[in-house]
This record gives structure tokens, sequence and C-alpha cells, in this order.
């Protein structure tokens, strides 16, 4: 087992000085801006996969947090001037805080009425959480396909109201970020790079956490409740507090994924930061990869963002749809075939060639 | 002797059916006492009631001195109840020693300590060559014994075991009243709804027979069996009796 554990460790380590060297040996803008994007939805795929994998309670709804993630750094940059690092914190409480449902909503009113961010934040939070204890009580009780539908209803509320918020969100429309140089502390760059290592190191903080939750008490609480949430109950488990909880996390990681994105594409409008696809996707690339494991998501993003923008530089164009089409074909074929992910085929092409054992069933969470 | 667990007039209602009606009895600690009755009499839900997996419309539930009504399953469990389902529900994904892990968990949150309690439990029943196997690929009697095991490591101090010796042959059920034995031995108060009467027979200090939600007879085993109502609406009038053995370690 040590040996394994230190061949893994060397992986990891390769991988790792692949991925630090990539934008020092692709100079192509078009290659740089796929490997973001890659990252970015490994990043918000793994966050997803905190409470969606491993507790498997189905969200369809992180689009919620993308967005507020998003609009809470948005306006505290343009109205206040606060740097989007952190704003990009402040998203995550306030998706946190959302996440109990919808509470934001109260977090943002309090900005809207002119007390400064700071206070505002705090207060707005205080308020966030009261008014969301019952709401979020209610959403916590839901089981198997009632939360998902809860999730979705979140993100979709969301979208409308960030949609009539006019005055202080910019309606519709939406708002391009100022553009401010290369100001790094302001979270803006004037080449791809950088970007690509702040995401980058966004990915590596959801997978230690991913990878620490898996080996504590918490990851045998999760896959518990994921497993049976009755049988979880009867040894023990507060499964509500630990829904709670591990939701908590999910919503302020993909917050600041949300973040990024907007001051990545200098852009935000209600159809952007809330877009049904970011919950798809999140979703999707977890499912595809291998639900419930550490390495799932980041696998399943490379595969889908890969052959999505594949087919898109050589189906795109004239035939409207094929190259939709095509990724759709992978994607039936994925789940009718490998329903437990990608990752299964993986681990035991690892285990067979490189590792030369046979090993113990990993999901097994053996300690 | 102390009581264990006292319940009172617990009651509770399914629509139109009376589920459990008006029920009362009491468990010293450290005894072993058997529910009993034909398929329906509301002893499975008698057990959800207590554990919290379901709520009586009327009715107490004292166990150690402490109102268990209203009380969510996993403070019930955190207060020294654990129970068994009637269908084992193993967390199917998980191996063996992770299942029982995550019972530990509940007492120590510390990895190496949980591991350590989760093996003891293992041993105990019996499954320590079976640990780092998935749950679902038990066979159902290494389910239930997986389940029991799961229950031990919470460190209970009074257990419910839901027909646990149901489908066993005669042998297992030895295994399995051996097991009940040396558990009651360890000073731990236990209830079980069974329907293996030698099982009870040799168990049993004290039994509560249900039928129809209402409690219809009690008392110890020599008594109950020979009791009419008891013969009428479960035994069955050729039933021989079994000689009674069971016994209190404290």
């Amino acid at each position: 087992m040590r040996r394994f554990v230190s061949q893994g460790g060397f992986w990891v380590g390769a991988l790792a000085v692949i991925a630090v060297a990539l934008p020092l040996l692709v100079s192509s803008t078009f290659a740089i801006d796929i490997f973001i994007r890659i990252l970015l939805f490994a990043f918000i795929g793994v966050a997803w996969n905190l409470m969606g994998g491993y507790a498997k309670q189905l969200s369809l709804g992180h689009a919620a947090y993308f967005g507020l993630g998003a609009y809470t750094s948005t306006i505290l940059l343009i109205r206040y001037g606060v740097s989007p690092w952190i704003g990009m914190l402040a998203g995550g409480i306030v998706a946190m805080l959302a996440s109990l449902p919808i509470g934001a909503l109260s977090t943002i009113l309090l900005i809207r009425y002119g007390v400064s961010p700071w206070i505002g934040m705090l207060a707005g939070g205080i308020v966030a959480m009261l008014a969301s204890l019952p709401i979020g009580a209610l959403c916590f009780r839901l089981r198997g396909p009632y939360f998902a539908i809860a999730t979705i209803a979140t993100a979709q509320v969301l979208m409308l109201l960030f949609l009539k918020f006019r005055d202080f969100a910019w309606g519709a429309e939406g708002t391009t970020m100022p553009n401010l140089g290369d100001a790094p502390l302001m979270m803006q760059f004037d080449s791809k790079a950088p970007y690509y290592y702040v995401v980058l190191v966004l990915l590596a903080v959801g997978l230690a956490i991913t990878y620490w939750i898996e080996r504590s008490w918490m990851g045998y609480y999760l896959v518990a409740v994921g497993e049976d949430e009755d049988a979880a109950e009867a040894i023990g488990v507060d499964t509500l507090r630990i829904k709670r909880n591990i939701y908590l996390i999910s919503a302020f990681l993909t917050a600041l994924a949300g973040t990024f994105y907007v001051q990545y594409i200098y852009f935000i409008d209600p159809n952007t930061a809330f877009s049904f696809n970011v919950s798809v996707e999140a979703a999707l690339v977890s499912i595809v990869g291998g639900i419930g494991t550490l390495w799932g998501p980041v696998i399943g993003t490379v595969l889908l963002e890969v052959t999505s923008a594949l087919l898109q530089s050589w189906l795109g164009g004239g035939h409207g749809g094929v190259q939709l089409t095509v990724y759709s074909l992978i994607l039936i074929a994925v789940i009718l075939y490998r329903p437990a992910g990608l990752i299964g085929i993986l681990t035991a092409a690892y285990d067979r060639v490189i590792a030369g054992t046979k090993r113990v069933n990993k999901v097994s969470l053996d300690g | 002797m102390a009581e264990a667990l006292v319940i009172r007039n617990l009651s509770r209602r399914f629509g139109g059916l009376r589920a459990v009606q008006d029920v009362s009895f009491a468990v010293n600690e450290c005894e072993t006492v058997a529910l009993i009755g034909p398929n329906g009499a509301g002893k499975t839900t008698s057990f959800n009631l207590i554990t919290g997996h379901c709520r009586p419309d009327a009715g107490s539930v004292l166990a150690f001195g402490r109102e268990l009504v209203g009380l969510r399953p996993h403070e019930i469990c955190a207060h020294g109840l654990a129970r068994t389902f009637q269908v084992a529900r193993p967390f199917g994904k998980m191996t063996v020693l992770a299942n029982v892990m995550t019972g530990a968990f509940l007492r120590d949150r510390r990895l190496e300590i949980a591991r350590q309690q989760a093996r003891e439990a293992i041993d105990f029943v019996g499954l320590a060559a079976k640990e780092h196997t998935p749950a679902r690929e038990l066979t159902t009697i290494d389910q239930r014994r997986l389940e029991l095991a799961r229950a031990l490591a919470t460190q209970p101090r009074l257990l419910l075991l839901d027909e646990v010796m149901a489908g066993l042959n005669p042998a297992e059920i030895d295994q399995a009243v051996a097991l009940v034995k040396k558990l009651s031995q360890r000073g731990l108060t236990i209830v079980i709804v069974e329907h293996v009467m030698r099982a009870i027979m040799a168990v049993a200090r004290h039994i509560v027979v249900l039928d129809h939600g209402q409690k219809i007879a009690e008392g110890n085993p020599r008594e109950v069996v020979a009791n009419p109502d008891v013969i009428r609406a479960y035994l069955g009038t050729g039933y021989a009796q079994p000689a009674a053995a069971g016994e209190s370690h404290c």
C-alpha cells in the first residue's frame, strides 16, 4: 500500500509539473483558452462532486452559486472598487449563505442601500442566514429527484431576480468589466497565462480539499448518506447537518469559479452567470469521469472539453449542430457502457500496466 | 433492577390502520426481551417508533431516563440505542471495514481509533476474513452480521434486533443465539423481534406478544407459550413448548 501511495504521489507530481509548464510550452492563445476552460470546469466539477458525487445529492442548480460569486465580486468591483481577489472570497461567502438557499438576496439588498460592503456583507450575511434557515431546512429534507428540482428552481429564481435588478445589477443587458490593463491586484492580466495559473491553483485547492475529506470521517459519512440515509441516521449520522456542511463547501468553491470566470471574460449578465449550462456541466463532467472519486471530474472535463473543442474546430461552422450531435453520442456511449465513469478504465489500466498489481477496490474508502 | 426502556401507551396509525395501539411495556437493564407476534402485529413499527424513524401519534418512550419521542434517529443512537433493520441495509459500495468504521465514528472521529473499534466489532460477529469485501458482495446472512457489527460499533447500551435470524439454518441459528447471549453477558440490554421460537426461548427472559397492534400478553417465556390467547393468535394449537432458558447477567 505504501508503495502505491508514493507511486501515486509521483504521478500527481509529474502531472503538476506538466500543468505548470504548459503555458510556457504552448504559445497559442486559443489552446491556452481551452486549457483555462478545462481547469475551470474541472474545478466546478470537483466542487459539485463533493456533494453530488460522494453524498449523491444531485444538484442541478450549481449555477446559482457560480452566478452569486460572479455578481458579488462584480458589484463590489464596479460599485465599490473592491479587488476581485477580495470579491472572490465575499462571493464565496454569499454563495455559502445562499446555499442554505436564496439567502443572498438580502445581502444584495443591503449592499444596494449604500452600506459599506464590509458591514453590508456581515449584516447581509446574518440576515441571509436567518432568512434562509427555514428554506434551507426544507430543501435538505427533500430527497432524490425532489432535491434536484429544488436546486434547479433556486438557480432559476436567482437568474430572474438579477434580470429584474436593473439599478445595481445592470438587468438583462449586463455590464463589461472596467479595463484596468495589467492589474494583478484587481485580478486583471494582459496575457492569458496568469489566468491559467489562477484557475490551476483553484483546482489544486479543490482537489486538496476533496482529498482531505475523502480520507477523514466526513468522507465516510458522505458516502453513507449517499448509500442509505435512513441506515446512516440509525448509526448516528446527522444527515441534515453533514449535507448542509458539504453544500456550504461546495457552494463556496463554485462561487470562486464564478468570480474567476467573469473576471476572465470581462463581462457579466444573468444568462452567463446563472446559465443552466454551468449547472449541467458541473454534474456532467463528474458523472462522465466518475462520481465520488477524487480525479473523476478532472478526467471527465478533459474528455468533454477536448472533444467539444476538437469537434467545434473540425465540424463547426457550416454544418450547424453536427458537433453537438457527435458530442451527445459520445456522452450517451459513456453513460451506457461506463455508468461508473471513465475513471474505472483508467485505474484498471494503471494497475495493470504501471503498478503491476491488482488493488483493493478504491471506492471502498478503506482508510 | 433499573429500567432501561419504558414504553407507555405508544400508538401510531397509518391511515385507517392502527399499526400500534396503546402498547406499554418495560425492559430492565441487562435483560433480553423478545417482541413476538404474527406478521403485521406492529413489531417493526414499534422499533421504528422507539428509534425515531417514525413518529408516534401518542405515547412516550423513556430510555435510560430520557424521553426519546421527538428526537431524530441519530440523536437516539447517540443516546445509546442501536438497531438492525429487518432487511439489512449495508452501505453497498463500502467494504465491511468501512461500513463498521462509519458506525464507530459516532464515538471517535479519529481514523485509527475508529478502525480499531470497527475491527473489534467485526471480529465479534465473525466477519474478520471478509473485512475488505464490498458489502454488496456479501451473502444475506453476512450482511446481517455486518449490520450487527455496524450497530455495535456505535457502542450502544440497548440493542434492538429485528429478525436477525430469519432465513438461517438450524446450525446458524445456534450460532446467532450464542452471539446474542454473548452480547447479553457483556451487559447489553436487548430487545429482539423474532419468529424462531426456539431462539426466543433460548435468549429471552421476558416476552411481549403483539397482535393487530395491541399487546395481548406478556410474561416469562413459560407463561407466555402456555397462554391460550397467544396460542390462538400466533403459535397455533400444535405448538410444543421448548424449555425456557433465558437469563439475566446483571
